[in-house]
């Protein structure tokens, strides 16, 4: 047999296959002794573990388990802020505090340019320093187009 | 406030109802009725009664802080397993050391080693009793390797399809149904052998 194919078996056995490849394991399993044999294992392996887990008792006795768990969720709740144990503040939180986190970052970069604008015109009037000698330049400012050229000169 | 014996009376629902509102004593009797199976499930995955305590414990805690998440769509009891499912995968794969694999590991990842056993072909299981069968059944897994065993427990015991199993282990389905097939081979395996050592 093919590694695919007891793959398939096994597959077949789980209700994992459908349609042409389950026929095909089950003319398989039909006609050849070796596939029977495996299916046949395979599935009293299955029925056996549907017998389920071992009981187990937890080897301690009911009030040192539970203790353990009372202190950890205590030890989580008093980490917690207060407000969070108020169902009301923690929506406020929730929801509020992104909202005014980014408000208050957007008036940061705003105002500064806000008031930038106000004091002086943007661009136009600016003065522009050249660090090289020989270099000459030419600007021209149209206040109804809203636009400035500056030529700069090499020679 | 209800007194113990009120809570005992009480169904998981309705328990869980009142844990939700901060009630820990009907969330300390929802502990009490379900540890044993929280812990058994523990163990089988780890085979390690300390471990399988604290992580048992852990997925309360966890449990108390996720209540509000619970709709009732399953039952409390399945949605705690799953929580303590969850917790032994981690510590599995924490504890993983994948430095190399060995031959033998190779051979069962891409399935060589199964095909060489032979094939059982009379049941040893028949004729045992329930608690017999779970006992042999829980020895002969305690052999397995972790990876072997859990995807045993998440099929087997848990119920779940291939690809559920893939997606909570994090390999390809193709890696499940080849460690499930090996699985199953060698336990039935084991189980052979246990059988012929009682019958000496």
């Amino acid at each position: 047999m093919k590694q695919e194919d007891v793959i398939k078996i096994q597959a077949w056995l789980d209700g994992e296959l459908a349609g042409s490849e389950a026929e095909s394991v089950e003319r398989l399993i039909a006609q050849d002794g070796e596939a029977r044999a495996l299916f046949a294992e395979l599935r009293w392996t299955k029925s056996a573990l549907a017998q389920g887990e071992l009981e187990r008792a937890v080897p301690e006795s009911r009030e040192f388990y539970w203790a353990k768990i009372e202190r950890a969720i205590r030890a989580t709740e008093t980490a917690k802020p207060a407000v969070l144990n108020r169902p009301w503040v923690g929506l406020m939180v929730r929801w509020f505090a992104p909202a005014g986190i980014v408000a208050a970052l957007v008036l940061l970069l705003v105002l500064p340019m806000l008031h930038q604008s106000r004091q002086q015109p943007w661009i136009a009037g600016a003065e522009i320093e050249s660090p090289l000698n020989d270099v000459g330049s030419i600007t021209f400012r149209s206040e109804a187009e809203g636009m400035t050229i500056v030529w700069v000169n090499t020679h | 406030m209800p007194q113990k014996d009120d809570y005992a009376a009480r169904d998981d629902d309705s328990l869980v109802r009142a844990a939700k509102q901060g009630d820990m004593a009907a969330f300390e009797e929802l502990v009490d009725r379900h540890r044993d199976k929280l812990y058994a499930r523990a163990f089988s995955m780890v085979r390690n009664e300390e471990e399988a305590i604290d992580l048992s414990q852990e997925a309360w805690v966890k449990a108390w802080q996720k209540l509000g998440q619970f709709k009732g769509g399953s039952s409390f009891l399945t949605w705690m397993t799953r929580i303590v499912i969850n917790l032994c995968l981690d510590h599995l794969r924490k504890q993983k050391h994948p430095v190399s694999l060995s031959i033998e590991q190779l051979d069962e990842e891409t399935g060589g080693v199964e095909r060489q056993m032979p094939i059982v072909t009379v049941d040893p299981t028949e004729g045992l009793t329930r608690e017999e069968l779970r006992r042999r059944i829980d020895d002969a897994m305690g052999k397995l390797t972790h990876a072997h065993r859990t995807v045993l427990v998440l099929h087997e015991f848990e119920g779940l399809e291939y690809k559920e199993i893939a997606k909570k282990m994090g390999c390809s389905i193709g890696t499940v149904m080849s460690r499930l097939f090996y699985a199953r081979r060698r336990l039935a395996a084991l189980l052979a052998d246990l059988q012929q050592e009682r019958q000496q």
